[in-house]
């Protein structure tokens, strides 16, 4: 399973992504980023817990308690309004750069 | 904005945060089977610096580690604080007077909305009124809510001979500033016809021995009778420093003194709410431009009122920066001896220090974070002198304030503006003592000799220029004691005659009458007149350079009789006679300056002639040796306010009382007050007195302090090299070349420290210059004592330690290690 190095800013993304449909807690968040990246991402909890320290700093998500798969009490982070505003804000600054990477590759 | 209140929610709830954190990452760790085993505290610390607030964990955990080191050597921490405390504390104590003076304002409503005026014009500059202007601002003024007036007058009391304080002011005064009565009631602004009378609070104390039912009794002033109403509060301190025994309504004044117009009114204006200073001013320089076309007698042409803040017990004016400038260099020295002093302490405590230090280096402290631990500790123990220095510092201003006998309305307790100065200082101080020491430590280079040998030098430098001005400031006063001004002041009595305003007519007459009765007085040997008597409050001064010298030119209008009475000698030319209009005798030092190598009579000075030359004067101020003299013959119209001057033979005490008789007896509308000019120049030469002894003492605490660095310095310098001298006695070295090799590396910084000192005192004895009697601000019997005395207790400090090397036994040295 080749690990890949995340581009800087792109955690913060990724995580206001996977949080758009639903409230996770930390691990959650983490494997939802394997999965979904088709295990080619691999969150760290060394960067994912100050990234979440720092999305709620900025009020982009709220945690709050809840009871886990496993029956456990833990924190569930949620999207703000504010964090959706973010997420699209970024998505489409991600996608004009991405389409302007791809076109330079495509052509050059 | 959100943000920073997120921000200060977590740092409000930081535990339960960080406990959250934690939990989150317990579960982490459990759902992904704890195959990353990091380090959690680790995490949890970068996680939580997001949050901006870390800094505030680390500066706790320093200062906690600070104070148990400090803890750990009492000794050390003592002495540090105390030497922190005195260079503080001079600070603290000049900063606290200077605060009382011109920043604190005063006890009285709204101060901030007060504004002090005063009369401008091309060629005129007063700080007083004639009342009639005074009524018209106050009666046209749209942007002055209030315009208040006092006016000082000498009042007899009964039949008492000391005369009193009195001041006549508007009788909106109290009323305007927010005063209650201690007693009975103050003026009403809406009646000012009856003389009534309001004590000040001291006066009623000292002299109605506080008597409560005073209200209503009469007594008589300059032997008119008048209604005291009341008593002012204790705490009032109405507009300004030298409070008046009682005050009355202006509109009496004349009822009084029975003079003419009311002249010589200080005036002060409330602003409106809302308006600059400079809207005031320009509205009252165009209603007295409005009263000169009514009254072209009393207002100047192109008169303006500029203004200062009022409300304050004095006012900064530009010819005071030198003098704070003095003070402030005499205590930022003090300060930066025991900071350079406690700089070297430092240094050799951090020697017993290394194996700490090179420990958590070597178990992974940072040097920026070790850097930040050891400053803090200087900033702990620099706070902790600077709280003992704000101690030391506000007993000294209570002391003085205590010791001369000022209002009791001036509070000595510290305010936040003396709070804040003191720990702004302390902060500055561990910035000085602490950060190069730090540095040196956290690169561990303690035993690098060149910061040592930089702090030595620049304790030298600063206890040396202390000691030299107080050397120029002794020789001074020892020259003032020793030699005269240049005129008799032992023989002589001023007597001024207060007269209300007369006709120089009647002046003429009045003074023909006092001098042939004061003639009478068996002792009297000569009798003269001058408009600005000697030592007194009246001069008129010009501030100028002539050929690239600094003058003041002195000039006064005087009799021809003046020189004769002053004892002062002719040297060339003639005396003034009558009739005698543009022609001047200047002072000796006057000629020489203006016409080196001329022969200065005939000459023109500023279209005068001169026809004399007289031997230097220095009548008003003989502290300032820059001082020159010009003496006009006085022309009818000054007589009016003119001061007669009398000799007498034997003791001037003795026929003071029958002069005053005499005067008195002239007019008995009339108060004349009697001056000797003895009690007058040795209250001059006491002011010295009590600089040089400040200064002095000052010095010595420098020179003590830099001793102590010496000493510190050398007894770590032998201890450093105990092996090294061991070696060489075994060699054969002889004692003074073992006291060379201790010694030597101090030679220099002792003796570059010496020649700073000297240079500095150069430099600072220059504001000097017009304080020293006449000694030469580069006198080289200050400078050559002073820098001897130092070198001398230098070379003790020095030598005391260093002794201790010819004592190493080299066979014991040679063992160590």
């Amino acid at each position: 399973m080749p690990k890949k190095e995340m581009p800087p800013g792109a955690l913060v993304l990724l995580i206001l992504r996977v949080l758009r449909s639903g409230a996770l807690h930390g691990y959650a968040i983490a494997q939802r980023i394997h999965v979904l990246s088709s295990e080619v991402l691999h969150v760290e909890e060394g960067s994912l817990y100050p990234a979440l320290q720092k999305i709620l700093l900025k009020g982009w998500v709220t945690a709050e308690w809840g009871i886990s798969e496993t029956n456990r009490k833990v924190r569930f982070y949620r999207l703000t309004p504010e964090g959706l505003k973010q997420l699209e804000a970024e998505l489409d600054g991600y996608d004009r750069v991405n389409e302007a990477i791809q076109s330079v590759l495509r052509t050059a | 904005m959100s943000q920073f209140l997120r921000r200060l929610r977590y740092l409000l709830n930081r535990r339960r945060f960080d406990q959250e954190l934690a939990a989150d990452l317990e579960f982490h760790r459990e759902m992904a089977g704890g195959i990353r085993l990091g380090n959690t505290l680790r995490l949890r610390e970068e996680a939580r610096d997001a949050w901006g607030w870390t800094w505030i964990d680390r500066l706790g955990q320093d200062l906690r580690y600070a104070a148990r080191k400090l803890r750990q050597s009492p000794s050390f921490t003592i002495t540090a604080v105390l030497m922190l405390a005195l260079g503080i504390g001079v600070n603290v104590a000049t900063f606290g007077f200077f605060n009382l003076m011109f920043l604190r304002p005063l006890p009285v409503r709204n101060p901030g909305t007060l504004l002090h005026f005063w009369r401008q014009a091309p060629q005129n500059l007063a700080d007083n009124f004639p009342y009639s202007e005074v009524a018209f601002f106050a009666e046209y003024s749209k942007n002055l809510s209030a315009v208040l007036a006092a006016s000082p007058a000498k009042l007899k009391i009964g039949s008492e001979e000391k005369l009193l304080n009195a001041s006549f002011v508007t009788p909106n005064y109290f009323s305007e500033l927010g005063a209650a009565p201690a007693v009975g009631r103050l003026l009403d602004p809406q009646q000012n016809e009856a003389p009534l009378i309001v004590l000040s609070y001291k006066f009623w104390q000292s002299h109605f021995a506080a008597d409560p039912s005073i209200p209503g009794k009469m007594i008589h002033l300059n032997n008119k009778p008048a209604i005291i109403i009341g008593v002012a509060g204790k705490e009032f301190s109405g507009l300004g420093l030298g409070g008046p025994d009682l005050w009355a309504s202006i509109a009496q004044q004349i009822y009084f003194t029975s003079g003419g117009e009311v002249q010589g009114v200080q005036m002060w204006g409330r602003l409106r709410q809302g308006l600059t200073p400079s809207v005031a001013e320009a509205e009252l320089a165009s209603l007295a431009a409005r009263l000169r076309q009514q009254n072209p007698k009393d207002i100047w042409e192109n008169e303006t009122l500029p203004s200062q803040p009022g409300g304050y017990a004095a006012s900064i004016r530009p010819e005071m920066y030198p003098v704070f400038a003095i003070f402030a260099a005499l205590g930022l020295l003090i300060l930066g001896a025991s900071c350079a002093t406690l700089g070297s302490l430092l240094l050799a405590r951090g020697v017993s220090r290394e194996r700490e230090i090179s420990i958590r280096i070597s178990i992974g402290a940072g040097r920026a974070r070790l850097m930040r631990q050891l400053f803090t500790e200087s900033v702990v123990l620099a706070m902790l002198g600077a709280a003992a220095g704000l101690i030391l510092g506000c007993l000294a201003v209570r002391g003085l304030i205590a010791w001369t006998d000022s209002p009791a309305w001036l509070n000595p307790a510290p305010d936040w503006r003396v709070i804040a100065f003191a720990l702004g200082l302390g902060f500055g101080a561990a910035i000085l003592f602490g950060l190069t020491p730090a540095w040196q430590f956290a690169r561990q280079k303690v035993r690098a000799t060149k910061v040592r040998q930089v702090l030595v030098g620049a304790q030298v430098a600063s206890s040396c220029v202390l000691l030299i001005v107080a050397g120029l400031l002794v020789r001074a006063v020892n020259h003032a004691l020793t030699t005269t001004p240049g005129f008799d002041y032992d023989h002589v009595i001023a007597i001024d005659p207060g007269l209300h305003d007369p006709t120089p007519a009647q002046a003429a007459e009045y003074f023909a009458v006092l001098m042939r009765r004061l003639s009478l007085v068996p002792g009297v040997e000569s009798i003269s007149m001058a408009s600005n008597p000697p030592l007194g409050n009246r001069w008129s001064v010009s501030k100028t350079n002539v050929n690239g010298r600094p003058v003041n030119i002195h000039f006064n209008n005087i009799d021809p009789k003046f020189f004769q009475t002053m004892d002062i000698s002719l040297l060339r030319g003639r005396n003034l006679q009558p009739g005698d209009t543009n022609q001047i005798v200047i002072s000796e030092s006057l000629a020489r300056i203006e016409w080196p190598s001329a022969d200065p009579i005939g000459k023109t000075f500023s279209k005068d002639i001169v026809v004399g030359v007289s031997a230097n004067a220095r009548l008003v101020s003989p502290e300032d040796s820059d001082a020159v003299e010009v003496y006009h013959l006085a022309q009818q119209d000054l007589l009016p306010s003119m001061v007669v001057l009398v000799k007498v033979s034997g003791s001037a005490e003795g026929i003071a009382p029958l002069l005053t008789a005499a005067a008195k007896a002239v007019d008995p509308k009339l108060f004349p007050e009697i001056q000797l000019l003895k009690s007058s120049y040795s209250q001059k030469v006491d002011l010295a007195e009590y600089a040089s002894l400040t200064v002095g003492l000052l010095g010595l605490i420098a020179m003590l302090l830099a001793c102590l660095g010496i000493v510190g310095v050398v007894a770590y310098a032998v201890a450093q090299r105990t092996k090294e001298i061991g070696i060489r006695m075994a060699l054969g070295a002889k004692p003074t070349d073992v006291l060379s090799i201790v010694l030597r590396q101090f030679a220099t910084p002792v003796i570059a420290g010496l020649l700073v000192g000297i240079c500095g005192a150069i430099a600072l004895s220059q504001v000097l210059r017009g304080q020293l009697y006449g000694i030469s601000n580069l006198d080289p019997i200050a400078y050559l004592v002073s820098t001897g005395v130092f070198a001398v207790a230098a070379a003790v400090a020095a030598l005391f330690p260093a002794r201790r090397a010819l004592r190493v036994d080299p066979m014991l040295a040679l063992r160590y290690e």
